[in-house]
């Protein structure tokens, strides 16, 4: 930058005033809109710049939570998104994972009220990876990138703020979780050797495209010493078939992968769909184990009746949209992560809107 | 202010509800047709057949049971409907995680507003998301019956305890206060 050019642009725009900034910043927090980080204080013609990047009219309604009587149109969802930090080049992508959350049918119910605090994971397939700038290498779980950090906290900032499920009053989690809000991941696709996620969620690869479902928690397997991919997959096995998340006779989990481990598997032959097949027959415990560890009263007092004998093997996961399985993070250690879903992932993606 | 700061909450606030009428209370139990609403949580099932069976004793009521559509959310509009037609009184719970503790709230206002009383059972863990959708509903201060969190991990001896430690709370929700002392 030149002498002159630094000259043009302070005359354009005067060195901001941090007094008048904190000022904003602090009459923002005693409103109650803080999820208790600091917000950007939305002006007009910041909105303004939000509602030009959709075609969707300002005051169409996007969600709705029956329960509480609240709903969400398109310019509080804007003013929420920029709350949050994004960019208004962001906001087609807060809409698709909006509208991707809320065809959770756990989103829709009790899910942002529950004991369990679930948050949100959210991927981004396809080329609006790469214009806005995501992170799709390391670190796929943050942070350290605008878009992949400010995206979740809109979404949770309209949970907050629109739908009003504000902590111990309507949102009663027992004990939450670290990063709910946070997470939104942009699937390694160029180190992926399958398809794009999206395209499990019926949109064609090349489309930009969000996915999103609620989640409780996540748990790593790091193994990167064994040349066999069976070993691999066994220990998965044994993350995944953990007694202490199954609340109920089914679960489900994401299955992100990092580039080393799915292209272990597609070099020995396996599809995506080979290795939710694997794990589906095999994760799972017997009726005695569930029973020493009291989760039998779980499905004897609510659901369906007692666990079938002792040495009955039970699965856990149900089907494909049981087990999602997405590429993330960087190829440089054969480390993945089981998330435990909270209910069951829609097995839909959402494509992105393109201004028309 | 030429440049405001912009509110995120949109445009609908609990203010703008309309009040939610309270159904008349009954002047006595006896001999009514109770509706158990039983929203699938551990024990409570136990618990309001419990409850209904102690009321069958005192008072001769008829029992109906209904399991809730979804513990999580209130009934739909026809269910209530039905509801409203099968029974003089409700009892509705038990209210025990985020969101049916504040569903069950939600049901009870509804119902009255539909001429039924109603006694939601809620544990006690779960008052302030009770009576925020409560406030939420148009009814702020709706008066319910509280029992001890937990109630998932009682035994069966013990929830028959709690059903009978609620009841007079329970009766004293669904009947006139002055007719009270003679039931």
């Amino acid at each position: 930058m030149t002498a002159a050019d630094n000259e043009g642009a302070a005359a354009a725009a005067p060195d901001p005033d941090p007094d008048e900034a904190q000022r904003a910043i602090e009459y923002c927090y005693s409103r109650g809109w803080s999820d208790g980080l600091p917000l950007v204080p939305v002006s007009q013609p910041l909105l303004d710049a939000f509602l030009a990047t959709t075609s969707k009219d300002p005051d169409e309604i996007i969600g709705a939570l029956e329960q509480v009587g609240r709903d969400v149109n398109v310019r509080t969802a804007a003013i929420n998104a920029a709350m949050a930090g994004c960019k208004p080049e962001y906001f087609p992508v807060v809409l698709a994972a909006f509208e991707a959350l809320m065809r959770e049918r756990a989103a829709r119910g009790g899910g942002f009220q529950s004991t369990s605090g679930p948050s949100p994971l959210i991927v981004v397939n396809g080329p609006v990876r790469e214009e806005l700038g995501f992170n799709t290498a390391g670190g796929a779980f943050g942070p350290g990138f605008r878009p992949n950090a400010t995206i979740p906290r809109a979404v949770g900032l309209i949970v907050r703020n629109a739908f009003g499920i504000v902590p111990h009053v309507l949102e009663q989690a027992t004990q939450g979780l670290p990063g709910r809000w946070q997470v939104c991941i942009a699937e390694n696709e160029e180190e992926s050797p399958w398809e794009p996620f999206a395209e499990n969620g019926g949109v064609a690869g090349g489309v930009s495209a969000v996915s999103a479902t609620l989640t409780r928690t996540m748990e790593f397997v790091d193994n990167r010493h064994t040349p066999n991919h069976e070993d691999v997959l066994r220990d998965l096995q044994d993350t995944i078939s953990r007694i202490g998340s199954q609340i109920f006779p089914r679960s489900s989990v994401a299955l992100v992968l990092c580039p080393e481990h799915a292209q272990m598997f597609a070099n020995a032959g396996m599809s995506k769909a080979d290795v939710q097949n694997w794990l589906l027959e095999r994760c799972g415990r017997t009726g005695a184990e569930l029973t020493s560890m009291g989760k039998a009263e779980v499905n004897t007092k609510t659901f369906h009746g007692p666990y079938e004998g002792d040495e009955a093997f039970h699965k856990f996961l149900a089907g494909p949209t049981s087990i999602p399985v997405i590429v993330a993070g960087a190829k440089n250690a054969a480390i993945s992560m089981v998330v435990r879903i909270f209910g069951e992932w829609s097995g839909t993606a959402v494509p992105v809107g393109e201004k028309k | 202010m030429p440049n405001a700061i912009l509110d995120p909450t949109g445009t609908v606030t609990s203010s703008a509800k309309p009040a939610a009428p309270r159904a008349p209370r009954l002047a006595s139990l006896r001999g009514k047709r109770v509706g158990l609403l039983i929203n699938t949580k551990m024990n409570a099932r136990p618990f309001l057949e419990e409850v209904g069976r102690l009321l069958r004793e005192r008072y001769d009521v008829t029992l109906t049971e209904r399991v809730k559509v979804n513990f999580a959310v209130p009934e739909p509009e026809d269910v209530i409907k039905e509801l409203a037609a099968e029974a003089d009184a409700i009892i509705t719970g038990v209210g025990d995680c985020g969101s049916c503790s504040a569903a069950a709230a939600a049901d009870g206002v509804v119902l009255e507003a539909a001429g039924v009383p109603v006694a939601a059972i809620i544990t006690d863990s779960f008052i302030p998301t009770a009576d925020a959708m409560a406030a939420l509903r148009g009814a702020p201060g709706y008066k319910y019956a509280t029992t001890a969190h937990p109630v998932a991990v009682l035994t069966q001896d013990k929830v028959k305890e709690r059903a009978a430690q609620v009841l007079d709370d329970v009766v004293a929700l669904l009947t006139d206060e002055s007719t009270k002392a003679q039931a």
